[in-house]
């Protein structure tokens, strides 16, 4: 059996295989027992693919090897983004002014805050350098991550975390403010929430699901240049 | 052969985003420089072309699919990060809590609010 499992994984067929299966299946599943809106597929498809893999004895390194075919689609997939930015031009003219001052101390904060909390209690640098993109889309954040010197796989989960919860905190948040505004709703959910947030976005409305994509481009676009930059500076994680 | 021709335009930014980061240095990934240059080229033309969106629609549509060998491996590494669980979750929650509140604060004050069209 173990003889069997080895042969197969030799090329990276049957990794790809597993995860499409797993994929399809989470989806499947998730609409079987009428998902709840902030618990995002993939989570559960990535739960039964490490389910697999642990029950199979398959080495995540091995998976990890074969797999890395699919994530080299991640660097065309990035570029893709452009195509929906230049499609947002329209709303990124009209509100250029406060988008320009706004966005950049947003996406800032967002990491400053979670890199600060992390280093007050004690985290590693390659755990800091892992939670610092943690708003930003995962194709973006993989690279940054890289960079910075940080663990992807901490990264992913902190990733998934932070959807789920600022689904959570924008809806609370924007409640207590009493802000109904669709336009600020999708900001708050794509810069802080990325890819889960903005398909809650959409759910919420077009206009929400609009901004929310330019806000988790932009913020991700943002990050992208000012992290690394910003992690150089001597004395940030000691 | 719409998707696999818009499948080439998305490569070639990407290399072209890749050439130019290592020529210059620059502290961005391959992809956000692609995204760049293709933003900035459609920006140019004015018009999208449609084999890029053939290309870049469904790649768009799989991101979820294509990050999921990177999510399963935060399963993996749970136990090499004892010790440091407060931090790491302390920084999440409490980091996105922190950041939702100002990012609507901050929008609120800056954008106003269209009280009149929601709904």
């Amino acid at each position: 059996m173990s003889e069997l499992l080895d042969h197969l994984l030799t090329t990276p067929l049957l990794a790809i295989a597993l995860t499409l299966a797993a994929y399809f299946a989470g989806d499947r599943l998730l609409h079987l027992v009428g998902a709840p809106g902030w618990c995002p597929p993939i989570l559960v498809a990535a739960l039964l693919l490490a389910g697999v893999l642990a029950l199979t004895g398959i080495d995540y390194a091995d998976y990890r090897e074969g797999a890395g075919w699919l994530m080299l689609l991640l660097g065309p997939a990035t570029v893709a983004l452009g195509l929906p930015l230049y499609q947002q031009m329209g709303h990124i003219r009209a509100l250029w002014r406060p988008l320009l001052f706004c966005l950049p101390v947003a996406t800032i904060l967002a990491a400053l805050y979670a890199v600060a909390i992390a280093w007050l209690l004690g985290a590693t640098p390659e755990t800091l350098a892992s939670l610092a993109p943690k708003s930003v889309t995962a194709p973006i954040a993989i690279g940054i991550t890289e960079q910075l010197g940080g663990s992807v796989a901490l990264m992913m989960g902190g990733l998934l975390l932070t959807g789920v919860v600022a689904i959570g905190f924008v809806e609370l948040v924007a409640r207590w403010l009493g802000i109904r505004d669709e336009r600020l709703l999708g900001l708050a959910l794509g810069i802080n929430g990325h890819a889960l947030g903005t398909v809650r976005a959409f759910e919420i409305g077009p206009t929400a699901g609009a901004f929310a994509s330019l806000g988790m481009s932009l913020t991700g676009i943002l990050t992208a240049l000012l992290l690394p930059l910003a992690w150089r500076l001597p004395g940030l994680v000691g | 052969m719409a998707v696999l021709r818009g499948f080439l335009w998305l490569l070639g930014f990407l290399l072209l985003g890749d050439a130019l980061v290592t020529l210059a240095g620059l502290p961005v990934s391959a992809g956000v420089a692609g995204l760049l240059l293709l933003t900035a080229w459609l920006m140019l033309r004015g018009t999208v072309n449609a084999d890029i969106a053939a290309a870049a629609r469904p790649l768009i549509g799989v991101l979820a699919m294509l990050i999921m060998p990177g999510v399963v491996g935060a399963f993996f590494i749970l136990d090499t990060l004892a010790g440091q669980w407060l931090a790491i979750l302390a920084a999440l929650v409490g980091g996105t809590l922190l950041s939702v509140f100002t990012t609507l604060w901050l929008m609120r004050r800056l954008m106003g609010e269209e009280s009149l069209d929601h709904e």
